[in-house]
């Protein structure tokens, strides 16, 4: 024991050598940016001393020395451009699914299509999301959903939207319609999960929860495999609608698509759809179909 | 190394020679384009044919910018063209001598040239908007200044995206007295980026597709090639990969535009079309290079050949000799090799993502080529990109130099113990501190703020370079050969950090754009550090005009050199001292032009004093 006793100073030391992390000391006297000045805390603090003996400064033909620096402490004349015009306006349309969807059972096939745009500067954005599908063969059916929405970047991977929802449908004559308001967050998550969430709020008061997820499989450069994963909530038994509260519908989609430029990509898909919870029960006592399967075809287009 | 500071020969031989050893093929060119127009014949003109003029003359330059049809590496495009060439000619000037220079605007749109690297008054420096409203189409601006240094430089329009369809050339001033580096012949090199697309096309891409060039991504296909590229097995490639996802960054995001759409010219040819320099055996041969790129850094070097670096955007250095070194956009570099034989020798610039490369051929006699040399592996980002240095393993894994470096600042570290909040006294100009915690604030949604530490990486060499077995030069490396004038310790300094949203391709400093920021003011006469942190993970090649930035290199106020661009790798704290000697106001910004053009941009204002409120960019 004295022994030991003896060495522990040693082992003590070699224990704060050995296992205290290297970054804990280093973090400890590291200088943080945040006890730093950036430049207007500079310039504020700045006691400032007559320049000291230099060589004559270059100075435009027929100004002196105070005119230039009196020039200076202003910005740039009116009639001067920006010198880069950062804040411009862009647009950029994308159709992220534009397909043909062949039912395997004996429902009829029909187009689908997703598509949202934008155009705005890097904040603030006028940002639409237009969807729908629409039946050819046999009677005429189909339905579209438009959210009109302004955009607002929050955080470097989030937008923060709000706006306007029309809806509609139509069967072999019947048609209804409503106006929802909608908030949504839409980004991209940690892994790079490209996320939509809408929260709509109907005419009637009615409120539902759309949510969208996916991801892009890198396969080659050029061939990419997109699982997306599409849910519906209802906050309320809906009866126009024949929606029940809680989880209504899933939509498990599986494309692959070749890029033969970024903005253009021909794919192939399937869609396995179907009703989940009360919904479901509403469909089955109505005699309609619950689940579906769907092979798709399409291209995916920007512009 | 003390042979290479010896005095040579005056430089007007020096020129003769030049002309000379190119070629009649190249004095041809010369004579007909100092002809203002309708010099080509029949047909689209071959780009790279270029002559050379001397703005210091008596009479004076005349520049004629044209849009016209050009064979780029044999395919029809559409430049910007200097009296009908992509690069515009090389403009030589005396030092001491007056430049006087007339730029007619043939085009349709404003225009304006900015002679980069160039002391001169702030209304000649020709940033429209900063020193003055541009040259509007049909009107001829007459540049008219003083010239007061040497060295090799160069000049570019400052309007728009206009560099990217070739508006710009090498500009070389010949030293008023003898000039310390020895060579027998030189030859212009002028590295640039070239793409058929439109220019704001290419922007509209990266502004609305993140990655949109990017043929380099992490793929399923190219595990495997990641495996045996770094020695990891699978799990350790999956789990690096779905570390990087989760931060939502790609680590082989190196370059925004890479070889899918751009044809990567020396002297404004394609790799196929060999430009070939003559030098015979035994010449000392001076390479006056300059990366002209709108957004390619290049990795350049000539196997077989050591080069001795001479020069460093235009600054006189204590000679170098390297293998390889990496030139970033807007930088420049003189390098003296010596051909050993009357054999061929490859003039090698690959890009830093290795997705293309451009190239030139040295030799005796035309029509000679060498070997080109294999294409390396594209580099990936590692964990000390992000300011993770002391994470043990992933540290190590960047470079073992970097990582002594590291050891060696911190054993400073100790008793250099930094003083914060100075501003009356004198700052320290040695030994300054290894490295700086990123504080809590994230400068909102433009940055993506990834380094939580930023370090000195002065003896990194940068992505994808170090591990080849030959010499890399590298900013620690580079010292004035004389202490320049004015160097004094700095009394002020802030922090300055530079910031983007890769995502949304937001670039700026301090989470601001150009529209969205004040004026950064400087007092006439301070002498003033900044200290740059880079938040984002790609280098930015930050200029500033009309004074210079003293780097700190690890040495000290003798030997630090001169820049007008610096480097500011991924998580790296670099800082520059500057003399404010230059009245007006000034740009300041980073050089990669897409970076620039989406905000990363300031505008510097001289001034009196610095009391009084901020200035805002806009009035």
């Amino acid at each position: 024991m004295p022994a030991l006793n003896r060495c522990w100073p040693s082992i003590s030391a070699m224990v704060m050598v050995l296992i205290v992390p290297l970054w804990a000391r280093a973090q400890a006297d590291i200088p943080t940016t945040a006890d730093r000045p950036s430049h207007q805390e500079s310039a504020a603090r700045h006691q400032g001393g007559a320049p000291p003996e230099m060589a004559p400064p270059p100075l435009p033909a027929g100004m002196s020395l105070d005119e230039v620096l009196n020039y200076a402490a202003s910005p740039a004349p009116a009639h001067f451009p920006a010198p880069v015009p950062d804040d411009r306006l862009y647009a950029f349309t994308f159709f992220e699914q534009l397909e043909y969807r062949a039912a395997t059972d004996a429902t009829p096939d029909h187009l689908g299509w997703e598509a949202q745009g934008w155009i705005g500067a890097d904040f603030n954005k006028f940002w639409w999301k237009h969807e729908g599908e629409a039946v050819f063969e046999g009677s005429d059916q189909g339905e579209t959903e438009t959210d009109l929405l302004y955009s607002r970047l929050i955080t470097p991977f989030w937008n923060l939207q709000a706006g306007a929802q029309y809806a509609n449908e139509w069967n072999s004559g019947n048609y209804h319609d409503r106006w929802s308001a909608v908030a949504a967050i839409q980004g991209m998550a940690p892994y790079l999960f490209e996320i939509d969430t809408s929260l709509y709020i109907s005419e009637e008061a009615d409120v539902t929860l759309a949510l969208e997820a996916e991801y892009d499989l890198r396969i080659t450069q050029r061939v990419v495999l997109q699982p997306l994963v599409a849910m519906g909530f209802a906050a309320q038994d809906i009866a126009e609608r024949d929606l029940g509260t809680g989880l209504t519908d899933v939509n498990l989609d599986l494309r692959l698509r070749y890029e033969i430029k970024r903005e253009f990509a021909p794919y192939i898909g399937i869609r396995y759809q179907f009703l989940v919870g009360e919904t479901e029960n509403i469909a089955e006592k109505a005699g309609a179909d619950t689940e579906q399967f769907l092979v798709l075809g399409g291209l995916r287009l920007a512009f | 190394m003390a042979d290479n500071v010896r005095p040579r020969p005056p430089a007007a031989m020096t020129r003769r020679h030049f002309l000379a050893t190119t070629g009649s093929a190249a004095l041809a060119t010369y004579l007909t384009l100092t002809r203002p127009v309708g010099a080509a014949g029949p047909g689209p003109a071959l780009a790279g044919e270029f002559g050379e003029l001397d703005a210091t003359a008596a009479s004076g330059i005349d520049l004629y910018l044209e849009r016209r049809p050009l064979l780029v590496g044999g395919r029809p495009g559409s430049a910007i063209t200097i009296n009908g060439s992509i690069p515009g000619p090389v403009i030589r000037m005396q030092e001491g001598g007056e430049a006087l220079i007339r730029v007619h605007n043939r085009l349709s749109e404003s225009t304006s040239i900015h002679w980069h690297g160039i002391l001169l008054p702030f209304t000649m420096d020709g940033v429209p908007g900063v020193s003055f409203p541009g040259i509007p189409a049909g009107d001829t601006f007459t540049y008219r200044f003083p010239v007061r240094q040497n060295g090799t430089y160069w000049y570019h329009s400052h309007t728009g995206l206009q560099e990217q369809l070739g508006h710009y050339g090498q500009l070389i001033i010949d030293p008023a007295r003898p000039d310390p580096v020895e060579y027998d012949v030189e030859h212009s090199i002028v590295l640039s980026d070239w793409t058929f697309e439109e220019p704001h096309r290419v922007l509209w891409k990266l502004k609305t597709m993140e990655g949109y060039y990017n043929f380099q991504r992490p793929t399923l296909a190219n595990i495997d090639d990641q495996m045996e590229a770094t020695g990891m097995s699978f799990g350790e490639v999956m789990g690096k990969r779905l570390a990087w996802n989760r931060m939502r960054m790609d680590p082989t995001d190196i370059a925004d535009i890479t070889g899918a759409t751009y044809t990567f010219l020396l002297n404004g040819k394609a790799a196929h079309e060999n430009p070939t320099f003559l030098a015979s055996a035994g010449q000392r041969v001076r390479l006056r290079i300059v990366n002209a790129s709108t957004m390619t850094f290049y990795d350049i070097r000539i196997p077989g050949l050591p080069m001795m670096v001479v020069q460093a955007d235009g600054q006189n250095i204590k000679p170098v000799e390297t293998d390889e070194l990496r030139i970033a956009v807007a930088e420049t570099y003189d390098v003296v090799v010596t051909l050993p034989d009357d054999r061929a020798y490859t003039l090698f610039a690959e890009t830093m993502d290795r997705s293309g490369y451009a190239r030139g051929t040295l030799a005796p006699y035309l029509g000679m080529d060498a070997a080109l040399p294999e294409p390396r592996q594209r580099p990936m980002l590692t964990m000390a990109d992000m300011g993770m240095m002391h994470s043990g393993m992933e540290g190590m894994e960047s470079n073992g130099q970097d990582d002594m470096h590291q050891k060696m600042a911190m054993g400073n570290q100790d008793h250099t113990k930094e003083r914060p909040h100075q501003t009356g006294g004198e700052l320290p100009t040695e030994n300054l501190p290894p490295r700086i915690q990123h504080g809590p604030a994230e400068h909102g949604p433009a940055s993506i703020t990834m380094a939580r530490t930023a370090s000195r990486r002065l003896d990194y060499p940068g992505a994808g370079l170090g591990s080849d077995g030959w010499r890399v030069l590298t900013y620690g490396q580079l010292r004035a050969l004389e202490r320049p004038p004015g160097r004094r310790p700095p009394t002020r300094q802030f922090d300055l950090h530079l910031t983007g949203n890769m995502h949304k391709y937001i670039w700026g400093f301090d989470g601001k754009k150009w529209s969205e920021s004040d004026l950064i003011r400087f007092q006439y006469g301070e002498r003033l550090r900044i200290n740059m942190i880079n938040d984002t993970m790609m280098s930015h090649p930050i200029h500033l005009h009309g004074m210079w930035m003293d780097l700190y290199a690890g040495g000290n106020l003798h030997d630090n050199p001169r820049k007008h661009t610096v480097i500011v790798q991924p998580a790296e704290l670099l800082t520059v001292d500057i003399t404010v000697d230059a009245p007006g106001q000034w740009a300041f910004h980073c050089h990669l032009l897409y970076h620039m053009e989406a905000g990363m941009f300031r505008t510097v204002a001289v001034v009196r004093s610095l009391e009084g409120g901020p200035i805002h960019a806009r009035s």
